[in-house]
């Protein structure tokens, strides 16, 4: 990982489209402004990280017809419970 | 009140018919950046009834998501549309837009979630998708909720 010192006012430029600018540094926190295309997603990294894992998990069901039909089944039966009630 | 949403969800996706169709997602999904064509396609239960799930597969067919409706499940789902988001599915109006939420189909059926933080926003018209990232909605919320006692 290349790692660089910055100040608070400067930037870093990353390509010939993004920048990222620290804006300012407060205790332990750290304010960062970033310029990038709007194709270029910027995402806090946990945030990334979990929708990336939830689609993976989404996406990587072996049998996925068949347990869909099974939550169909009870998704109905919940409906049904609604509408009566 | 059932009928209301009922309607609701036929007018919202009467925007989406005909359903078997493709769209392109320019950014792709988080995770899946190298898959941009997606079919749209309803599931169809093995017995031939109807049902609220849709399929968007990859055109090679690696990849599957189980999608739903907000309304499908009840939920008033309103999404903000940035300048962004409409440029990149070169929409005019959130009014064109439609939100779909993907299912996360888990061994044990009350594990089931949709996912309200990243859904997906198709744009019939122009054939266009993307996931959309909204921070403060659940990544995992109950597509089947407990009984209330």
């Amino acid at each position: 990982m290349l790692v660089l010192s910055r100040r608070p006012g400067e930037t870093l430029a990353i390509g010939d489209d993004i920048v990222v600018t620290v804006v300012s540094v407060s205790g332990n926190q750290i304010k960062i402004g970033i310029t990038a295309p709007r194709e270029v997603r910027v995402l806090r990294g946990e945030i990334y990280q979990g929708l990336r894992e939830e689609n993976r998990a989404a996406a990587n069901v072996a049998d996925s017809g068949r347990k869909l039909e099974d939550a169909l089944k009870q998704f109905r039966g919940k409906t049904a419970e609604e509408s009566n009630g | 009140m059932a009928s209301s949403t009922a309607a609701a969800m036929a007018g919202a996706l009467t925007a989406l018919q005909p359903l078997n169709k493709e769209f392109v997602f320019p950014v792709g999904l988080l995770g899946f950046p190298d898959y941009q064509r997606y079919q749209l396609e309803p599931f169809e239960p093995g017995d031939g009834s109807e049902s609220p799930f849709l399929l968007l597969s990859s055109v090679g067919q690696e990849v599957v998501f189980p999608l739903i409706h907000p309304l499908s499940l009840a939920l008033d789902y309103h999404f903000p549309a940035s300048p962004e988001l409409l440029a990149i599915l070169k929409a005019q109006s959130v009014k064109d837009l439609v939100p779909l939420l993907i299912v996360t189909v888990r061994e044990k059926l009350q594990e089931i979630t949709v996912n309200l933080q990243g859904p997906v926003i198709l744009h019939p018209k122009t054939c266009l998708g993307a996931q959309l990232v909204l921070e403060d909605r659940p990544l995992r919320y109950p597509l089947l909720k407990p009984a209330t006692a």
